[in-house]
This record gives C-alpha cells, sequence and structure tokens, in this order.
C-alpha cells in the first residue's frame, strides 16, 4: 500500500528521507530507551467463524466526540471505496464507513495487538475452488446501507467490477490486484472505460445471495484482498458514478459521512442503519469522529501533552519526534508505539547503476543522521532495515546482503566505488516545499559526499512521485537514484516484492528488471498455500544478494499518542494505525 | 485612491513613508533656509540619543553583514552540513556536552547547535542577517529608482503621463502582497528548478517581488513634491533658460527631493527586511540560503525545550527592524522639524 | 458629487478588471504544465505525458487565453458548467472554477472559510478602535506628563516590531507556554456552534490584532486632539462652561474622525481580504490560512480566487473610505 501521509511528510521528506540503519556509529545513540520496538505478530490468524456482534470492549462506554488530529497528512483526495489505496484513507474508512467482504479484528485476548481476519459482509471467509481460480463469497442478507436499504449481491459484485477500471481510479488498488489475478486481467478496462464488454470475472446471484469471482490466475490471497473497501459493494448505476461518488459516497459501516473537505476535514457521525449484529468486528461507541488532516504538527504535540479537555478526548497519528522525550513521561501508555508494515527505500537506477555502485549507496547514505534531520526518532520510528519485506510479514529472512547490516561507513562505500563502472555521482531530487525534506537532503548530500560521490539534487514542488513515476519526465530520465515508502497490504510477500520489483510495476521506480525474477514472482501463488510465504521471503532474499536492485532503508513505525479519556488507546496492526473500531470515550 | 498598505497589522510594516491614508497634516511646505538643509539635518540626528544609539545598531549589523564571513572564521564557526546523529539526543535537542538548552555554552559553538540539524547557530544567525540586509538592501534600491523615476515622471511631464502613472500606482496599491508573494514564489521556483543559477534566481525573484510592493509610497511622495515644486520660481526660470528636461529634472529637482527620498528609503529598510523574514517564516521565502525566518519556523516545534534557538533569530529581526524604524523616524524628523509626534 | 461617485466607481471596476486579468495571466503562463496539478491528483501523482496532454485539453490550455479568460469572467457573473475527466460540474455564481484537489467549486469552500476571516477582521477592528481612540484622548489630554510620553513611547516600539513576531510570541507565551485557559486553545468555532469556544478560540488573535493595530489611532487621535484642544473654538466652548467631556468628544474628536475613519476603512478591509499570519499562527481556519495551504499544494484556482477576492475588498474599502470622505470633506471632490 502507497503512504499518503506524503504531502509534506513523506513524499518529500521522509521518501528519501528514511532510512534505516543502525547505529551510524559511536556507541550509545542508537538504543531506542526504554521503548522496545514492537514486532508485530508473526501472522495473522483467521477466524471464518466469527460473528456479529462484536463482543464489547471492557469498559466501553456510549457517547462523545473523538477528534483525530493527523499531522502533516493531507488524508484521501476522495472517499471512493474503490479508489483507496492509503494508509490514512483505508484505515478510517475500513474501520467506520465502507464495508467489504471481509475485515480484521484486534484479538482480545493478545496483547501485542494481534489481528484476525474474520469476516464482514461475506458470511465466512469465502470458499475457493480447489486451485484458488474462483472464490464464492455468500453475502450476509442483515447488512444495510445508510438508508436503511438491504446490500445485495449485485452491489457488491458492481463494486469489484470497478475496481477493475484503472482509468477511472489509477491510483486504486484495483490496479494491482484486480488487473493482476481477475478474469480478463490486463484485456478488460473496467465498467466506465470498456463500456461494451459484458465482463464474466464476477457472478453474483441475488436469490442465493452469492457473488463468485474468476481469477486468471491462481489467487489464494483473496480472502486478505477482500478486506479492501475496494471489495465491497457500491451503489449501481449512476448513483456511484466516479468522480462525485468520491465526495458522496453512501456508508454502510456504523458511521456516516457527514461533512468532508479534502485535505482538510471529515467528520464521521452514527449511522442508525447500521445493524451490529451483521459485523463481527466494529463498535459504534462514540457519537461522533472528527478527522483533521494537515494538522500542524507542534501545535498537536502541545495540545496532546496538555491534556485540557480538547486533548482528552483526541488522539494523534504521529507524535513529533521534539515531543517524544516528553511524550514518553507525561503519556505514558496512552503513546502507542505502532510497527506501520512499511518500508522506506532508495531505489537506485538499474540500468545505469552496477552492483557495487548501489552497495556503495548503501554505506554511503547516513541512515540516522537523515532520520534525525528529517524530524523521526532513530531506532523509535526508524529502524534499520534489511529486506525488502518489514518485520510482522511471515517468511521475512533475515539476510544481510553484505554480511552484515549496512551502517554509515564512507570508507567502505570508496572501497566498493573504486571497484565500479558506474561513475560516482548522483542525481535525485527532493521535495522542496517541506522544510524538513530540504533540511533531510542536505545531510544525504553531505553523506554521499563524504563517501566520494559527487551529488546533483533537484528540488521540486510536487510530490517526488510524480517525477518518479512518470518515465515520460525529462526531470526524471536524468536522475539515478529514486526512492519509494511501500507498506504491505495484507502480510504476505505478495503485497511487496512483486509491485517494487516486477519488471513495469508502477512503483517500480528504479526500473529494475529481471526475468528470472519475474518468473518466479508469477510461480510462488500456485505453490502449495504453506510453502508461500517462505518463498517470498526466500525470493527477497536471493534477489536483492544476488541483484541489490533496492536499497531498504528503514522499518517503519508510528507514535500514537491518545487521550486521557480515550478508552482501549491500541493500534491497528493489519494496517497501521489507530484502532479505529475499538476505541471509545471515557464518560 | 488612499494607500492600502497602512502600518496595520497584517501588512508586513511601513512600506512607505507615505502620510497613513489622507492625514490632513501634510507637510508640504518646506522651510528653506540659507544653510545646507543636510547638514542641518544631521546635526539634530546626532543629538538624538534614541537615534544614536539606533544608528549604532544598524551600523553593527551592517558590519555583521559585511564581515560574516570573516567572523565565522574568527569564531571557528560554519553553516556546513554536518551529520547530525553523534551531536543529539533521540528527539533532536543537542546533547549537553555540546551547548544549550541542557549543558554549558562552549568555544566551539558560542550560539550552541541547531535541533534536528546540529549545525551551528552562530554562523547561520550571522549569514541570515547578511541575508536579510541583502536582501533587503537590494528590495530598497530597485524600489527606490522606481518610484523616484515614476514620481518625476508623473509629476513633472503631467497628463496623460501623470494619469496613467497614477492609475498604475493605485493599481500596484490594491494588489495584496502577501497573496501575490505567496502566488510567484513556487511559481518560480517550479519553472526554473532545473538552472544552475537557482539560488540566484530565487534571490532576485523575492528583490523583485518586494520592490514591485515598495514603490508605491515613494512614487506618489515624489509627484506631490514635484508638482509644489515645478511651479516654482527656479524651476520655471530653468525651463525659460531652455534646460533640457533631463537636466531640469536631474540638476534642479533632485537635490530638492533628497529629503523625503532619504526618508523615504530610511523606512524601507525596516519594511523589507520584516518582510523578508515573515515570507520565510510563512515558508515561501529563500530556502536555499540560511534566513531568520526560516530558523524561526523551525523552532517553534522546540520552544518549550529549547526556546534559545527561537530567540536567536527573533531578537536579530527585532533589533534590527526596530532600529531601522526608530532611526527612520529620526530621521524624518531631522529633516522635517515641523513634524509633530 | 454624482459625476465624482461615478468615476470612482468606473476606476474601480478597471481596477478589478486589470486585477484578475493579471491573476488569470499570471496562472496561464506562470507554470511550465498548468494542468499538471490537476493531472497528478486524479492520478494520484500517475500523470504520465498522455494523461497530461488530456487534462491540458479539458483544461482549456490549448485554447487562447483571452476566450478562457472571457469564460472566467462570464462564470463569475452567471455561473457554468466545467467539464474535467469526463465529468461535468455545475459551477454556480460566483464561479472560480474547480479546486484542483477537491474538483469541487471553489466558491463553495471559500463561503466556508468566510465567517473565520470575518470573525478575525470584525473583533480585531472593533477592539483597535476601542482600544486606541480612548487612548488617544486621554494621551491628549494629559500631554506632556509621564503617562502620555510613556504611552507615545511604548506604542512606537510596538509599531516599529513586525506583527508576526508580536503575533508569535503572543501564542507561544499564552497558549503553548502558560496554556491560559479558555482563549490559550486558539482556533476558530462557529459562533451558532458555541459562543463560548468562538469567543475563547478567537481572543488572542483579536487581542494581537487589536493593540497592535491601535497604535495609529491612538497616534492620529492623540495629534488631532492635541491640535483641537488647543483651537479657539474649544477654548470658547470651555469658557461656556461646558463639560470638559463633552467638549473633548463632541468638539475635540470630530477633527479626528476623518483621519480615522479614513485608516479605519483601508485597515478593516486588510483583514477582511485575509489576515494570512494570524490565521496561520493562531491556526484559525479562514481565508489567509486556507489560501497558504493553496499555495503549498498548488491548487491554483483557490489561489486565484483569494486573490481576487482580497482585491475585490480592498477596492472596495478604497472606495467606501473615498466616497465617506468626499461626504465629511467636500474640498476633496473638487480636486
Amino acid at each position: 500500500m502507497r503512504r499518503t501521509k506524503p504531502l509534506a511528510v513523506v513524499a518529500g521528506a521522509a521518501l528519501l528521507t528514511l532510512a534505516a540503519c543502525g547505529g551510524s556509529g559511536d556507541g550509545g545513540e542508537t538504543n531506542a530507551g526504554e521503548r522496545e520496538f514492537d514486532n508485530a505478530s508473526e501472522t495473522i490468524d483467521k477466524d471464518p467463524e466469527a460473528q456479529g456482534p462484536a463482543e464489547d470492549i471492557e469498559g466501553a462506554t456510549a457517547g462523545g466526540t473523538i477528534t483525530v488530529f493527523l499531522p502533516g497528512d493531507p488524508g484521501p483526495d476522495d472517499l471512493d471505496p474503490t479508489n483507496g489505496w492509503s494508509v490514512t484513507g483505508n484505515s478510517i474508512q475500513q474501520a467506520l464507513t465502507s464495508r467489504s467482504l471481509t475485515q480484521y479484528k484486534r484479538d482480545p485476548e493478545s496483547t501485542t495487538g494481534e489481528m484476525i481476519l474474520v469476516p464482514d459482509l461475506a458470511v465466512d471467509l469465502g470458499q475457493p475452488n480447489e486451485d484458488f481460480t474462483e472464490w464464492t463469497f455468500e453475502i450476509r442478507d442483515d447488512a444495510t446501507w445508510e438508508d436503511g436499504s438491504p446490500i445485495t449481491a449485485e452491489e457488491v459484485a458492481w463494486g469489484i467490477n470497478r475496481s477493475m477500471d484503472s482509468e477511472q481510479f489509477p491510483s486504486g488498488p484495483g490496479t494491482e490486484y484486480s488487473q493482476q489475478y481477475f478474469l480478463g486481467a490486463g484485456e478488460y478496462e473496467g465498467p466506465y472505460t470498456d463500456k461494451n464488454t459484458d465482463w464474466e470475472g464476477v457472478e453474483f446471484d441475488n436469490d442465493a445471495s452469492t457473488v463468485t469471482i474468476k481469477m486468471a490466475k491462481t489467487f489464494p490471497d483473496m480472502d486478505y484482498w477482500g478486506a479492501f473497501m475496494a471489495m465491497g459493494p457500491a451503489p449501481l448505476g449512476k448513483e456511484s458514478q466516479p468522480p462525485a461518488y468520491g465526495q458522496n459516497i453512501k456508508s454502510n459501516g456504523p458511521y456516516k459521512v457527514d461533512s468532508f473537505r479534502p485535505g482538510d476535514e471529515l467528520v464521521l457521525v452514527k449511522n442508525d442503519q447500521w445493524n451490529p449484529e451483521s459485523d463481527p468486528a466494529r463498535h459504534q461507541y462514540a457519537d461522533k469522529w472528527v478527522f483533521k488532516f494537515n494538522a500542524d504538527g507542534d501545535q498537536t504535540d502541545q495540545i496532546m501533552l496538555s491534556d485540557n479537555t480538547e486533548s482528552q478526548t483526541a488522539l494523534s497519528t504521529q507524535l513529533g519526534s521534539s515531543s517524544y522525550t516528553d511524550g514518553s513521561e507525561v503519556l505514558g501508555d496512552r503513546l502507542v508505539q505502532q510497527s506501520s508494515q512499511c518500508t522506506s527505500f532508495l531505489y537506485p537506477d538499474y540500468e545505469s547503476t552496477d552492483l557495487n555502485w548501489r552497495k556503495a549507496v548503501a554505506y554511503a547514505y547516513p541512515y540516522e543522521d537523515a532520520w534525525q534531520a528529517g524530524g523521526e526518532v532513530p531506532g523509535v520510528t526508524r529502524v534499520p532495515a534489511n529486506s525488502i519485506m518489514p518485520p510482522g510479514m511471515s517468511g521475512k529472512s533475515d539476510y544481510f546482503v553484505d554480511g552484515e547490516q549496512f551502517t554509515f561507513d564512507p570508507e567502505k562505500a570508496k572501497e566498493l566505488l573504486a571497484e565500479s563502472d558506474t561513475p560516482a555521482e548522483i542525481s535525485m531530487i527532493f521535495y522542496e516545499a517541506d522544510p524538513l525534506a530540504v533540511a533531510t537532503q542536505k545531510v544525504i548530500t553531505e553523506g554521499f559526499e563524504q563517501a566520494g560521490f559527487t551529488v546533483k539534487a533537484t528540488g521540486v514542488q510536487e510530490s517526488p512521485y510524480s517525477t518518479w513515476t512518470n518515465p515520460d519526465d525529462k526531470l526524471n530520465k536524468s536522475l539515478n537514484l529514486r526512492g519509494v515508502n511501500w507498506c504491505s497490504d495484507w502480510p504476505s510477500g505478495l503485497t511487496m516484492v512483486p509491485p517494487l520489483t516486477r519488471t513495469g510495476a508502477t512503483y517500480n521506480t528504479g526500473f529494475f528488471s529481471e526475468s528470472a525474477m519475474d518468473d518466479r514472482m508469477d510461480e510462488i501463488p500456485n505453490m502449495e498455500l504453506e510453502e508461500q510465504a517462505e518463498a517470498w521471503g526466500q525470493l527477497d532474499e536471493d534477489m536483492s544478494t544476488e541483484f541489490f536492485p533496492i536499497i531498504p532503508t528503514a522499518f517503519r513505525n508510528d507514535l500514537y499518542a491518545f487521550g486521557s479519556k480515550i478508552g482501549n488507546p491500541t493500534g491497528d496492526g493489519s494496517i497501521g494505525a489507530p484502532n479505529y473500531k475499538d476505541l471509545f470515550v471515557m464518560q | 485612491m488612499s494607500s492600502a498598505q497602512t502600518a496595520g497589522p497584517e501588512t508586513l510594516g511601513r512600506m512607505s513613508d507615505e502620510p497613513q491614508g489622507k492625514d490632513p497634516s501634510t507637510k508640504k511646505a518646506k522651510s528653506i533656509t540659507g544653510k545646507s538643509p543636510m547638514r542641518i539635518a544631521m546635526g539634530r540626528l546626532m543629538r538624538d540619543k534614541i537615534a544614536v544609539v539606533c544608528l549604532a545598531t544598524v551600523v553593527f549589523f551592517v558590519l555583521i553583514a559585511i564581515f560574516s564571513g570573516v567572523l565565522q572564521r574568527l569564531f571557528g564557526v560554519d553553516t556546513d552540513t554536518v551529520l547530525p546523529s553523534q551531536f543529539l539526543d533521540l528527539d533532536g535537542i543537542p546533547r549537553p556536552e555540546y551547548g544549550p538548552p541542557y549543558g554549558a555554552f562552549t568555544m566551539e559553538h558560542p550560539f550552541g547547535i541547531a535541533p534536528r540539524t546540529a549545525t551551528d547557530n552562530l554562523a547561520y544567525w550571522l549569514e541570515g542577517a547578511r541575508n536579510s540586509l541583502q536582501i533587503a538592501t537590494l528590495a530598497t534600491v530597485v524600489a527606490t529608482i522606481v518610484g523616484i523615476t515614476l514620481g518625476l515622471l508623473a509629476g513633472f511631464l503631467g497628463g496623460v503621463v501623470d494619469k496613467v502613472i497614477s492609475f498604475i500606482t493605485d493599481f500596484f496599491l490594491t494588489l495584496p502582497f502577501l497573496l501575490a508573494a505567496l502566488t510567484i514564489a513556487p511559481i518560480v521556483s517550479e519553472r526554473f528548478r532545473d538552472n544552475p543559477n537557482y539560488v540566484t534566481i530565487q534571490v532576485t525573484q523575492l528583490v523583485l517581488v518586494l520592490a514591485f510592493f515598495g514603490w508605491m509610497g515613494l512614487a506618489r511622495l515624489i509627484r506631490g513634491e514635484v508638482l509644489s515644486l515645478r511651479e516654482r520660481e527656479f524651476i520655471q526660470a530653468a525651463r525659460v533658460l531652455g534646460m533640457p528636461t533631463h537636466r531640469v529634472l536631474l540638476r534642479e529637482l533632485m537635490p530638492n527631493l533628497a529629503a523625503p527620498i532619504v526618508v523615504s528609503t530610511s523606512l524601507m529598510l525596516p519594511a523589507f527586511v520584516s518582510a523578508e523574514a515573515g515570507l520565510a517564516f510563512l515558508g515561501i521565502g529563500i530556502t536555499s540560503r540560511p534566513s531568520w525566518g526560516q530558523t524561526l519556523t523551525q523552532a517553534t516545534s522546540f520552544f518549550n525545550d529549547y526556546s534559545l534557538y527561537l530567540w536567536q533569530p527573533l531578537l536579530g529581526i527585532v533589533a534590527l527592524v526596530l532600529a531601522l524604524n526608530l532611526l527612520g523616524d529620526a530621521v524624518r524628523d531631522a529633516l522635517d522639524p515641523k513634524t509633530r509626534r | 458629487m454624482f459625476a465624482y461617485v461615478v468615476k470612482r466607481l468606473l476606476a474601480g471596476v478597471l481596477v478589478l478588471f486589470l486585477v484578475s486579468m493579471s491573476i488569470f495571466l499570471l496562472f496561464w503562463y506562470g507554470p511550465n504544465e498548468p494542468a499538471r496539478v490537476m493531472c497528478d491528483t486524479k492520478t494520484s501523482n500517475r500523470c504520465n505525458a498522455e494523461r497530461l496532454d488530456r487534462f491540458t485539453e479539458e483544461l482549456g490550455y490549448n485554447n487562447a487565453w483571452y476566450a478562457e479568460y472571457g469564460d472566467y469572467v462570464k462564470g463569475v457573473f452567471v455561473g457554468r458548467d466545467i467539464t474535467v475527466a469526463a465529468q461535468t460540474t455545475r459551477c454556480d455564481a460566483p464561479c472560480f472554477g474547480l479546486s484542483y484537489k477537491n474538483g469541487k467549486p471553489v466558491w463553495e469552500d471559500m463561503k466556508d472559510r468566510l465567517p473565520a476571516t470575518f470573525s478575525v477582521a470584525i473583533g480585531g477592528a472593533t477592539l483597535y478602535l476601542l482600544l486606541g481612540v480612548p487612548l488617544g484622548v486621554a494621551a491628549a489630554r494629559r500631554r506632556g506628563t509621564v503617562q502620555d510620553k510613556a504611552l507615545v513611547s511604548s506604542f512606537l516600539f510596538l509599531s516599529s516590531v513586525p506583527y508576526y513576531l508580536f503575533a508569535l510570541l503572543t501564542w507561544l507565551f499564552f497558549s503553548l507556554k502558560w496554556e491560559v485557559p479558555l482563549i490559550g486553545d486558539t482556533g476558530y468555532v462557529p459562533l451558532t456552534e458555541s459562543p463560548t469556544a468562538w469567543f475563547g478560540g478567537l481572543a488572542l488573535a483579536w487581542i494581537c490584532l487589536g493593540i497592535f493595530g491601535c497604535t495609529q489611532y491612538t497616534r492620529y487621535a492623540r495629534g488631532a486632539m492635541v491640535e483641537a484642544l488647543s483651537e479657539d473654538y474649544i477654548r470658547t466652548a470651555k469658557a461656556k462652561g461646558l463639560p470638559t467631556r463633552t467638549v473633548v468628544y463632541r468638539h475635540g474628536l470630530r477633527a479626528a474622525l476623518v483621519p480615522i475613519v479614513t485608516i479605519f476603512g483601508i485597515d478593516f478591509g486588510t483583514l477582511l481580504a485575509g489576515t494570512i499570519f494570524t490565521e496561520r499562527i493562531f491556526d484559525i481556519e479562514g481565508i489567509g490560512l486556507w489560501s497558504l495551504r493553496a499555495v503549498m499544494q498548488r491548487d491554483l484556482p483557490i489561489v486565484s480566487a483569494t486573490a481576487l477576492f482580497s482585491a475585490v475588498v480592498l477596492i472596495m474599502a478604497n472606495l467606501i473610505v473615498d466616497l465617506v470622505y468626499s461626504i465629511l470633506d467636500p474640498r476633496v471632490r473638487l480636486s
């Protein structure tokens, strides 16, 4: 999943800024202090039997308004479920407004926040055929829209059909999954672009309340993919016409949209038509949710630390590094560190660089320094990364490309550079509108220069992604070092490795291309289910060891600050967000 | 149309010495004495204690700006980027051994080091002063030239030219300065991002934006003065004698305009210093060089833990702007004994 | 009088026309790829050359600028339909185009922001007057005393400090450091939602604007009063035995009225046109902060709409001031 924190923070700063690596050297400073890095659970369990209503959270009370500050995070531009593919938007909508085939639930037994995959609109986690090329979901009959009308199988099928339309939803997750695995992938262009084709990839039976999805190739992860709101219903016909629908969605979760101002504010109020009996995981405790996008970081920190009446029922999705020490003291357990299932990368241009050059870059990147300049807390919000797959993903391999963790080591970089045929020149871009990104770039440049590189860093005014993902861009063609931040969509290497390294993948910003690797990526989903996790980990290791196409710089964690009257302050490990489903206001 | 540029809040300070709004007590009539008015004014200025203190302050900053490089070498500091992690605690605050806020001041970094980036504060402060004065001075020069030229032309030629220029003046006065600056900056940045002279272009852009929104007051003032002067005997005489227009303008008119120009200029400087820092504070000023306003924005995050970092640029701006403003007022008073306060 | 009004109105319209055209041209010729932002947003940064071309065409950047400008102006008065990405949106008058970010008519969002800016402006301007004029009068009556000198010099000092620093320090201490209850928590809450929260959220902003803005009113009020108090008619009035208060307010202040009304009109206009620093520092979601954000996000229709809005407000303020002025002081019309 793409990270959208970006406008200020990720796109610019973080992208190139963060990186991963523990200790840039002399002792002491790396230890994360009092806090241990929360490893997310190894695997996500599945419970196809779970039924609504969800059991009450201990001590939960109804009522009140929860305010969520999202510092430096512009949030989604629209709320269309089919278009949603960002941590922020999906975490909010999937928990509160928009249901889909399946969903996650925080394991009440577990203290480390393990998530369980449970049914949502489907009565179970779907019935695949033997080779996972056809999945049938029975849609429950007691779920309703916000206007009280029942959700039909046809509407679910229509929602799934929409996800095939890459032209209407160029940034939707369907581009990566529906358009890869569903029948007609690569040919059928979706219901809006390809009006005349009668697509057979998804079929429904309103009487039996079933939806059947046919695959182009074996797709064992359909139950996970079903937890995306893109795999949920959409009103038929004109009512869900994009892009208007994105500003005016019809909710079916416990809350509905009261008002939405992109980049600014989203207000949700209780949806009285939501039937708790129909939902195994969601709750409806608070009366109202107010999400404040693009909140000012410093002000939010101050509000959260002050424990005034406003902050008692508020939470912040990002505590700034300058408030980390104070925050640890003042907030205690209410400062929650959550693995965001994300890795930050530098992505060298594959064509124009060689292996030694790429390793030299990995040794020349001043990991901790870049984190600090970008306002991150080394060892807490950023930890050293060794692989493409983030911690907590089953099958993740603990290999080291060069025998040990890459750290900032200019001498080693110089040695490698001497053996490289690629000129010691780096050409990269950074997001100039964000002072933190500018400061970070300066530090990165300094690190590279100490290692003997010459650096040409160009400031851009828009998100660097708009340059990196545009193969036609003149500036992009001149770069030999790009970046990307990537978060897993579900705990499988399938959602990390191919989207970043498959030939032609959108976020393959280094244009890596090796047909042997592409073949292995195609093979793994055909393997026995139990072997797949290992296989992804092995592919991650083999690819990096042999080609080292992409340089992981950091595994990312978030720091959430919860107000003193927010009950059950926890995170959602499946997506890397506050656990919106289970929060309440203590009365 | 009246001036939109008053000294009220939300403007970036006084952009001109023009009487705010329509001050009925205009000071047109200049007393003409036998001695050089400039000399009298200087004497008066020197007797004004506040003016002397302000002058000293201004000179101090000018020296800092000019000798910024030398001073940095003297203190052994520089604005080079460093790798910060070895100097900072986890929350980005400098460790005690490198100076404030938790440690004592050190000789290596007399003003301490910056949070997050660990760069030297003194060096950034000195460069900030230089940057600030350089941009303000350049903008003042440009604005003064534009203002004088248009004011002279309008006042002296009169007729259609006067009408057109007056209209342009009013036109610029109705443009919201801040929004214009906000709008132009990113467009220019985008257009020239690949240009090797990007830094220069950014500075030029800022100077021009400041100047283009700062000349109107002076132009009006000059026009007014010229209107009253051109009917006076000595000008009439020069024209009758067949002196060419440019000579009349430069030789006869200009010396009589020295006072308003000096006053206007001396009040433009602080306005531009203030504007430069204000724009940088909003995040749209100079991004590629140290600037006080930039530091100010970054420092607000650390105010509780490391307030010194905020006070440095803040006191710099306040001291410089205050000294320049008060000096400007004193100059005006010295040149025009009739000004009441 | 009538001819004067017509003349001033025509000049105002002409200025408005030029301002709007300058803004339009700036955004037309300024950016390298004017359709880029819209394209990036609509495709979540996956804007390739082909998509960019499509957006460039749709947004009309392939047409002549004057034709598009004509459409724009027409939209402002009667509204228009705008088609982007095969989606037609009705943009009612006053139509300033569609936001690149959310695709909604700019005016729809703008009118949500206006109450915040108006609240700031009205409260701030009221405080200017309530503080400034009485202080000036008081100072004039105590002319030459220590209090008078202290007031004059401290106000001189204050007005020589950049406003945003004053506001920033106020925020840092009152909100951040001392966390003063009620007023420490700044921001805009609609008056209709909670009058106390509305008041508390804006109080610091008003105080800042009020204290900082009142200095020049004090100066004018004091100057005019000092002059007036020495005039013959005041002395006569005093000699007649009228109460000092009546003399001071009825007669003395009248002289100060003209300059004060003038600067007040302009100041108020400036505030209405957008209080960027105040809104940025005190986190008030008004026009100023909105336009600052739009600049950062390069949402050009919003930026041009706010610029145009400010210009309109300033021109109107100037016009009204001039008209009022010509009523108060008939000599103006003749000159």
